[in-house]
């Protein structure tokens, strides 16, 4: 991974002539929601905690789930599910709560069914032409990156936490 | 030399002297004939213009400089204060505070001359001191009076006759040095060179140094080194080191004999300098701009006197090219804007270091108890430790929060200004009475309370008092009164803000409200005066029958109101018709933590500000009643709505077999509710958080706090359910 990142680095100066040589890739961290598997860009990542009691809000968009505690702060934290229309969260062991850093939003949990790894794409690796899909969640995705024999779908995060869709 | 790091200084320092120049012109409207007031004047013009000098703030350092000169007439008696000075001085406080304003925001002081102004403050000083000129009373007068700053360099040229050997007549001096001296000499100080010999076997030079510069210090300013002042610290020097002193003081003995008396000094070489002396031996490009001394700054040749062109040039003439430069050069570093800081009296800071050493003691007991040997906690000295801890940190919490309360002061000592500018703009002669200027607030809160105070005070002087004809029909004095009182009530501070005045005419406004359609006359019949009271806070309703430019655009009061509960306060108008009105406005002491009573709804729990309970009663379910077929409770003569917190909370509606019913009666000024609430927890000091930005807008919760548990808890923000 390393040698990776150094090379990646290394190929900035020159990028148009080892352009096809070696392409930089982002990491993405995968999430299972329900049965599929969505990647999360990790740049946008504080944290990644355990499943804890969450404060319910009044009167708070129907998405959000509430409050949790972290370290101090108070963040709300949104359920992924509610928001794309899925059915709702089931909560066990492997429930976990994305913190993600915005610079707008400030801190927002996320809340997913489980996460699995990290993974790097280059470009050349992520269908970007998912935009006509017809699956209702498909205005949160930006791309579809392959992962071995499976898919993963890369979420678009700002519209994730945005308020204006859904 | 870069000036960066006291900008932040610079920019309080400047502020200070500001307010005290307006208030100290304030008093001399008042009282022209005051000679401390002068005195104090001239000083803080005086120390605008050095630090304006020291920053190389060109034009601010001019327009100060004139300032200066006009009140060293002032103070000489040659001019006499009025009405139209007054003014003249309040603009160029202004001027002064749009330079502080663009140096705020870019750390430059910008590109207006104020030439206007500069030329309206010489023209008052020739007008005045016509006579004034001819005395040869040196420095100040001739250099004021004659407007051009060539007179001091008139008798430059016998000075250097004196001791041709001393070495401060070689010392090579920076343009911005000679500079420095040629504005001394203008401002009417003398200017001496001094050489020090410190004796061979001295060992500690730069102590001496330093000592001789502070024997100099009770005298004067020392305006040049030579070497450079950062050398002399340094010890980089021989065993002679040479000064430029400005004073005001003739007693050159008394110099000598100070810097003298410092231990190993051998011996002190002194005489009279002008800028002039360091000229010949400054390099070339010191003398460069010389030629050209037609091209003068207008103001400046206005009443040139018949002096001969000199080689130094006059400040006045090299501000404009200096600046330029200066400016484009910090233009391109676009330094950031200044951090907001708070003061802090060292009092506080010891207090609160105190407590951080107690705090420490408590954890060191704590751990000592733990690792007592027997393994078993002595349960008593345990508890006793826990309670000293918790009277720790309550100190500590309210030192803390000491540290960031300031006096409201700050904020409210430009109004004086503002009511005197009014009173002249509107013809109304009125006074403003200020007390409690010392109430301390979070600095928080006083950085933003000074809009909404503004305009209720403008609100006053607009349309609260009468013209002075109607107001002697009606039997006042002609001059109204305005007041600001500020005062402590238990968590809150008070600030009311009133005149003497005409009081709102509810009628009209009542009138004014069924012809806008807000209620019909058969409702507004049944309105109490508070209620008609409070249309004024509606957006957009404006009273004024017609627009001033003062107020009465009708974005008012209802920006007051949000602006003062975006603060967590609220604000209420008591009014007589005739008599005059009293806005009062609550602002709660600190906005971080706060005592709140914890109660359960269901399975959660919730808190309520302590500040905005009045009681909790038990009530029986059979004494609800209900009016318009909401539920309302009679308590010792008051009708209360009841607030049913599980429905308003979203909870699904359940079953409740109990008789009485627990209800926290909650009040936001004179209007009360009760919350109807499952299980009373106890009073608890919390910290209040953010909810974050997502949801925040939330018009029933005002913000979460974090239990001891670690659970979050949502404090309820009963003045929006009132």
């Amino acid at each position: 991974m390393a040698d990776q990142k150094a090379l990646a680095a290394d190929n900035k100066p020159n990028k148009h002539e080892l352009d096809n040589v070696v392409e930089e890739k982002i990491q993405y961290i995968v999430v299972g929601i329900g049965d599929e598997k969505y990647g999360i860009d990790i740049s946008f990542i504080d944290n990644i905690v355990r499943m804890q009691k969450i404060t319910r809000v009044p009167k708070a968009p129907d998405h959000y789930m509430g409050v949790i505690n972290l370290r101090g702060m108070v963040v709300p934290v949104m359920s992924i599910r509610r928001k794309m229309g899925l059915s709702d969260d089931v909560i066990n062991n492997a429930t976990r709560i994305i913190i993600l850093k915005l610079e707008e939003q400030g801190l927002v949990g996320v809340l997913v069914d489980e996460v699995n790894e990290v993974i790097a794409l280059g470009e050349s690796e992520i269908d970007r032409n998912v935009k006509n899909s017809k699956k209702s969640d498909s205005s949160f995705i930006n791309g579809i990156g392959k992962n071995g024999d499976g898919l993963v779908s890369i979420f678009e995060i700002t519209a994730v936490v945005d308020e204006v869709v859904a | 030399m870069d000036v960066s790091q006291y900008l932040d200084i610079f920019i309080d320092e400047t502020s200070e002297h500001i307010q005290s120049l307006s208030d100290n012109i304030m008093v001399l409207e008042n009282e022209p004939e005051n000679k401390d007031t002068i005195n104090e004047i001239f000083r803080a013009a005086h120390s605008l213009k050095g630090m304006a000098g020291t920053m190389g703030f060109k034009r601010m350092q001019h327009l100060t400089h004139d300032m200066e000169n006009l009140f060293s007439e002032v103070r000489n008696d040659s001019i006499k204060v009025n009405s139209e000075l007054i003014d003249i001085l309040f603009q160029c406080l202004d001027a002064i505070e749009g330079y502080l304003e663009t140096v705020k925001s870019t750390s430059d002081e910008g590109t207006e001359d104020n030439e206007v102004l500069i030329k309206k403050l010489n023209e008052f000083l020739e007008s005045g001191s016509g006579e004034g000129g001819d005395d040869d009373d040196a420095g100040s007068d001739a250099a004021a009076s004659s407007g051009a700053d060539e007179a001091p360099a008139a008798e430059a040229s016998a000075a250097p006759a004196g001791d041709g050997s001393a070495e401060y007549l070689s010392m090579k001096l920076e343009e911005d040095d000679i500079l420095k001296l040629q504005e001394a000499s203008d401002g009417g100080s003398n200017l001496y060179g001094l050489t020090v010999h410190v004796q061979k076997d001295c060992l500690l030079k730069a102590a001496r140094a330093f000592l001789v510069f502070k024997a100099i210090d009770d005298f004067g300013e020392i305006l040049c080194y030579n070497p450079s002042s950062q050398d002399i610290e340094d010890e980089k020097f021989d065993l002679t080191f040479s000064i430029v002193i400005s004073t005001s003081s003739t007693d050159t003995d008394a110099i000598k004999a100070a810097v003298s008396a410092v231990s190993e000094i051998e011996a002190v070489d002194m005489g009279a300098v002008t800028p002039d002396t360091f000229k010949g031996g400054a390099e070339p490009e010191a003398s460069a701009p010389a030629p050209e001394p037609e091209k003068k700054a207008p103001e400046a040749s206005a009443a040139a006197a018949p002096a001969p062109a000199p080689a130094p040039k006059p400040v006045a003439e090299s501000a404009p090219k200096a600046a330029p430069a200066a400016a484009g050069a910090k233009k391109a570093a676009n330094k950031p804007v200044t951090s907001r800081t708070v003061r802090v009296d060292i009092e506080k800071l010891d207090s609160l270091m105190n407590q951080v050493s107690e705090l420490i003691i408590a954890k060191n007991s704590l751990v000592s108890i733990s690792s007592s040997e027997t393994g078993e906690y002595d349960s008593q000295s345990f508890r006793e430790q826990i309670e000293y801890l918790e009277r720790v940190t309550t100190d500590l919490h309210e030192s803390v929060m000491k540290v960031r309360m300031v006096p409201i002061e700050s904020t409210v000592n430009k109004f004086p200004r503002m009511i005197r500018d009014l009173s002249r703009k509107l013809g109304k002669p009125m006074d403003l009475i200020m007390t409690g200027e010392e109430t301390e607030l979070d600095r928080t809160v006083v950085d933003q309370i000074g809009d909404p105070l503004q305009h209720l005070l403008r609100n006053s002087a607009d349309h609260g008092i009468e013209k002075p004809e109607d107001r002697k029909k009606a039997g006042k004095p002609e001059k109204g009164t305005i007041f600001l009182n500020a005062f402590q009530e238990g968590n809150n501070v008070i600030i009311q803000v009133g005149d003497d005045g005409g009081g709102i005419n509810t009628e009209a406004v009542k009138a004014k409200a069924i012809e806008r359609g807000i209620v019909t006359e058969e409702e507004a019949e049944s309105l109490t005066q508070k209620e008609i009271v409070e249309f004024l806070f509606m957006p957009s309703f404006s009273m004024a029958k017609q627009i001033t430019d003062i107020s009465g655009r009708g974005v008012g009061l209802d920006v007051v109101k949000s602006n003062i509960e975006a603060l967590g306060g609220d604000v209420e108008v008591k009014t007589t018709f005739g008599q005059g009105s009293t806005f009062t406005v609550r602002l709660p002491l600190t906005l971080a933590i706060i005592q709140a009573l914890m109660i359960e709804v269901r399975d959660e729990k919730y808190a309520i500000a302590l500040a905005s309970i009045m009681t909790i009663e038990n009530i029986p379910k059979s004494e609800i009643k209900y009016v318009q077929a909401k539920e309302v409770i009679h308590l010792r003569g008051l009708v209360i709505p009841l607030i049913r917190l599980d429905d308003l909370l979203d909870f699904e509606p359940a079953e409740d077999d109990r008789d009485d019913l627990t209800v926290v009666i909650v009040k936001r000024g004179d209007s009360h509710a009760g919350l109807v609430v499952d299980n009373l927890m106890g009073q608890q000091e919390i910290v209040i958080k953010s909810l974050g930005k997502v949801i925040e807008n939330n018009k029933i919760i005002s913000g979460a706090t974090i239990l001891g548990d670690g659970e979050v808890a949502l404090i309820l923000d009963t003045n929006a359910m009132i």
